[in-house]
């Protein structure tokens, strides 16, 4: 048990890692039922924009960024986590506003618009930030190691489950206890009379849209540090947040969460005592889950169903 | 929301009409298995440059790219080669086997290369070589470095021209064992290169007398190893042993270094290729070996570095690294073994490329190396370096610590398990 112990604390840390990978892209396919295969894209995006913030690498004056470069990296990695989402904001608006024309028909138009804007927003970082890799600085007080269960654990990794934690409650608030939430809820469910009450549609799939942007682009600030930052990062985002999606049923939040836990038991315990199984582990899971209940864990009524 | 929803059927439909699309896509035939060219004596020679751009190696793939184009430009300023102008044309293998395959195919029997260059992933070379081999296209391994690739892999078309896993664990497991410890787990990718060097080294481990307490095998594409490094801990090693490379290594490396778990156990990295070091040289840590550095204080290496940075001023990495060499080196020797045979008929070529002698000062490496003409395999000077806590710019990012000579490194089991058809069983062709 002592030798299993410190894989399980590792499978939670990772499944929270997980699970805030798939809020994004859970919120935009549960309430706007749209795929958005750009959503790797968009969580680099943000690692890249956050790496611009902190380290710092920005076009601006050079007076500016040697006295931004003199602030405690601290408050500039702070700045990043809330800057970067919003930097990242305007591409989900440009992504929604392409979008529009899918809606409505089959949904491989809205899937194939998507991977084109993957494609096109991978290269676009490549042309800005070039191939290299890059690696995003991490305050002090967060990064390097503790002792704990007589093991060196990253210090960091459990601020960013932390992280992932809060960033979880913040959805689940958004979409539970407000009016916007409430209204986006009913929209998913009969658009027809959410119209005919007189609320704009349109208007809320771009927040909805946005929200989800921004979401990815935070996952990518929080991962950054731990996988490193390179143009092809959003595959290692994307393939996890489509699985955690579907195992834990489209549209239910608690379905991603539950789910993004159980990929990381998985996945980490699988790594420690079956190592050439750990990736393919969670599709195992996946496999295992969806045969039994083909609309995931905790899906209502799946859009994945006829 | 929407009028219309999405059915599991539509996405079915859609997969299997994606699958469908991309199985057509891989069927280029038929062709002619033995060609007939087209005679002229201008023609330029044309060779495939079958680089990874994406994927694990997508970097360590372009900067192979950058190597052999810059051997191309050479000759090509020359006036070429038998009196012919060289052309290239690349396309993205991806780190995929498969695509390997495809782009192979479509080099040789649509696009008319004579010649075949470029590999970091030894499941992609490969797939390159079943390929190669029906035709009797030379191909030129430049960067692979699975010792199955001059082994059981080996082909009478294909020429290695990196160390493989053997070579360095030869260069580096019998002094760890004396000083280290005897008690050795491996970090294994789960693929052909990481296999058979890990298992080239745990024969050596085994034969200075250690043991391997534990292999742990790590899948292509995994970006978190808390759950390795954990385990790693755990077992408390003297020596950890990896097999792993491209963005992998990179993952590993930062996770490590920022555990600071480079000090709890000695790290030997078999190889280091300079695609996966540059961009993160804080995290570099270990012992690793290559096979070439620019910071070689040999005769010719500064003009190399400069030649190749005069004539990429924007590479995203600024200096040429051993991927980068391998790639200019292999091409180089191709197309002087064109000279050396007056043609370029297939046989004639493998002939003068075999047993071919290379004196280091050619090299920019210590010692002489030469193609193994059994295995096809460059057996070369092998270097073990460790990161430089004193360099001399952003670039010195590497202490070499030693090189060993090629006999010393010698894959000595690779003869037995490489059988290269004779020579009357390869398609033979003149371009």
């Amino acid at each position: 048990m002592l030798n299993l112990l410190p894989h399980l604390v590792n499978g939670i840390t990772l499944g929270l890692l997980f699970g805030l990978i798939a809020l994004g892209f859970m919120l935009i396919l549960g309430l706007m039922e749209q795929i958005n295969l750009a959503h790797g894209s968009l969580f680099a995006l943000g690692a890249y924009f956050a790496y611009a913030i902190a380290t710092p690498w920005l076009p601006l004056p050079p007076d500016l960024v040697q006295a931004w470069a003199a602030v405690p990296l601290v408050w500039r990695f702070a700045a990043a986590l809330l800057i970067a989402p919003v930097l990242v904001a305007p591409f989900g608006l440009v992504l929604e506003r392409m979008m529009r024309r899918t809606y409505g028909r089959d949904p491989l138009y809205g899937l194939l618009l998507t991977f084109g804007a993957a494609m096109v927003l991978e290269e676009l970082i490549r042309q800005v930030w070039g191939t290299r890799d890059y690696l995003l600085p991490v305050p002090r007080e967060m990064s390097g190691g503790f002792i704990m269960l007589d093991l060196i654990w990253s210090t960091y990794r459990f601020w960013a489950a932390a992280l992932a934690v809060l960033a979880m409650a913040g959805v689940w608030i958004i979409v539970e206890c407000t009016r916007f939430g409430a209204m986006v809820k009913a929209g998913a469910h009969d658009s027809e009379i959410v119209q005919a009450l007189g609320i704009d549609l349109a208007r809320l799939r771009v927040w909805v849209f946005v929200l989800g942007t921004m979401l990815a682009a935070i996952a990518g600030v929080i991962l950054a540090p731990l996988w490193g930052i390179r143009p092809h990062m959003g595959v290692d985002a994307v393939v996890p947040a489509f699985v955690i999606i579907v195992l834990g049923g489209v549209g239910s939040f608690w379905g991603a969460v539950t789910a993004g836990l159980l990929v990381g038991m998985v996945v980490g315990l699988s790594g420690a005592y079956a190592s050439e199984w750990s990736l393919m582990s969670m599709y195992l899971l996946l496999i295992l889950v969806v045969t039994f209940r083909a609309r995931g864990l905790f899906g209502k009524k799946s859009v994945l169903e006829a | 929301m929407n009028q219309r929803k999405i059915t599991r059927r539509g996405l079915v439909q859609g997969s299997l009409m994606a699958a469908a699309a991309g199985g057509t896509a891989t069927f280029f035939g038929p062709w002619q298995h033995n060609r007939v060219w087209a005679q002229g004596a201008k023609k330029p020679i044309k060779l495939g440059l079958t680089c990874d751009a994406s994927g694990q190696y997508g970097n360590s793939g372009q900067d192979d790219a950058l190597g052999i184009r810059l051997a191309v430009d050479e000759f090509n300023a020359k006036g070429g080669v038998l009196g012919r102008k060289i052309e290239w044309i690349t396309a993205d293998t991806e780190t995929n086997p498969a695509t390997g395959t495809r782009v192979a195919e479509r080099f040789i029997s649509q696009e008319q290369c004579g010649f075949l260059i470029g590999a970091v992933h030894s499941g992609v070379a490969n797939a390159i070589t079943q390929v190669a081999s029906k035709y009797g296209t030379i191909y030129l391994n430049t960067n692979s470095s699975a010792p199955s690739e001059a082994g059981e892999n080996c082909s009478r078309v294909k020429f290695v021209w990196d160390g493989n896993g053997t070579n360095f664990s030869k260069a580096a497991v019998q002094n760890a064992v004396e000083k280290i410890g005897k008690k050795w787990l491996l970090l294994t990718n789960d693929y052909v290169w990481g296999h058979t060097t890990s298992a080239a080294t745990k024969a050596q481990v085994e034969k200075a007398g250690g043991q391997i307490i534990d292999n742990l095998l790590v899948p292509q594409n995994t970006r978190d190893f808390a759950s390795y490094l954990l385990k790693v801990q755990q077992a408390k090693p003297d020596v950890v042993a990896t097999a792993v490379g491209g963005d992998d290594i990179k993952a590993l490396r930062q996770q490590v270094s920022d555990l600071k778990l480079e000090d709890k156990a000695a790290w030997i990295n078999n190889q280091q290729d300079w695609p996966d070091v540059w961009g993160a040289p804080q995290t570099l840590f270990g012992v690793f070996g290559t096979t070439w550095y620019h910071k070689l204080p040999l005769p010719g290496v500064a003009e190399f570095v400069k030649r190749w940075q005069a004539a990429y001023p924007k590479s995203p990495i600024p200096v040429p690294g051993n991927v980068s060499y391998n790639g200019y080196m292999a091409t180089r020797e191709l197309l002087r073994a064109i000279e050396r045979a007056g043609s370029t008929n297939n046989i004639a070529v493998i002939k003068q490329l075999e047993g071919h002698k290379m004196p280091a000062a050619e090299r920019m490496q210590h010692f002489d190396a030469y193609i193994d003409p059994v295995t096809h395999q460059v057996q070369q000077t092998i270097y073990l370096a460790r990161r430089n806590a004193k360099p001399s710019d952003n670039t010195d990012l590497f202490e070499i610590m030693s090189w060993t000579k090629p006999e010393l490194a010698l894959d000595d089991a690779a003869p037995g398990k490489c059988k290269l058809k004779a020579y009357d069983e390869v398609p033979s062709f003149e371009l």
